[in-house]
């Protein structure tokens, strides 16, 4: 089967993708499926949005018991 | 080196949201990047073979120059200008390739007995030129394998570049 990446595996892969942490085959799949599905295009520009806005958040932006709801959350997450 | 770019209709990037120097009576201005390196940077496009898989809202020619890489369905290089946008693709040619990808779906479905791939044609018309190009392109594959897919998407390149007088 020829090379292609589906909406489910562009969902798994945005972040690799915005770190430029994916092969160069793997992002350029990504950019192809993103290039014809507007549900993804929309999908990616929201986690770049998202992304901006989170990253110019420092560690003492977070109140207290905000921090500690993240950290359990992390802590119990597991990769399904 | 000649290839193509396809931006959006506000002429900037579809990926990096780069707003690209448009040509004004000449070649834009030359656009510089640190590095040529598939989908990380550099200056990306695409050779005539490769238009179907990119298929966006306006097509340029650009000039490329330094060392070209090429890669998968892109060329990348660390300098390029704009030279002249492809007055032909206009909303009017992408409604006429896209109707035309919809009709060659609808064709290889009933030539291979997947009439229940042709469902899915007609609600993509809307989302344009590049989801109908892959949807003619996965039926044909579905139907007969990957060379199908690969001879479907050359059959699209031929097409546009016959149409668009490209090299």
């Amino acid at each position: 089967m020829a090379e292609h990446v589906t909406c489910q595996e562009v969902v798994e892969l945005v972040s690799d993708y915005l770190d430029q942490a994916l092969p160069a085959e793997e992002a350029s799949l990504f950019e192809q499926h993103v290039n014809f599905c507007d549900g993804c295009d929309w999908y990616l520009d929201q986690m770049r949005s998202t992304v901006a806005t989170v990253g110019r958040i420092t560690e003492a932006d977070v109140p207290p018991q905000t921090r500690d709801k993240l950290l359990a959350a992390f802590r119990e997450w597991k990769r399904p | 080196m000649i290839a193509y770019k396809f931006l959006r209709a506000d002429g900037t990037g579809a990926f990096t949201g780069f707003a690209w120097p448009p040509p004004d009576g000449g070649p834009g201005r030359w656009v510089d990047a640190p590095a040529a390196d598939p989908c990380r940077t550099g200056i990306h496009a695409c050779r005539v073979r490769d238009l179907p898989y990119w298929a966006s809202r306006v097509l340029y020619e650009i000039e490329l120059a330094g060392d070209v890489l090429e890669h998968g369905t892109k060329v990348v290089a660390p300098r390029g200008r704009l030279v002249r946008r492809i007055g032909a693709w206009d909303d009017a040619f992408r409604a006429t390739y896209t109707r035309w990808c919809a009709d060659r779906a609808h064709e290889i479905a009933r030539g291979s007995g997947l009439e229940r791939w042709r469902e899915v044609i007609e609600p993509s018309i809307s989302e344009g030129p590049a989801l109908l190009g892959f949807v003619a392109a996965r039926i044909a594959e579905a139907g007969a394998g990957t060379e199908a897919y690969y001879a479907e998407r050359a059959r699209q390149s031929a097409w546009l570049a016959e149409r668009l007088e490209l090299a």
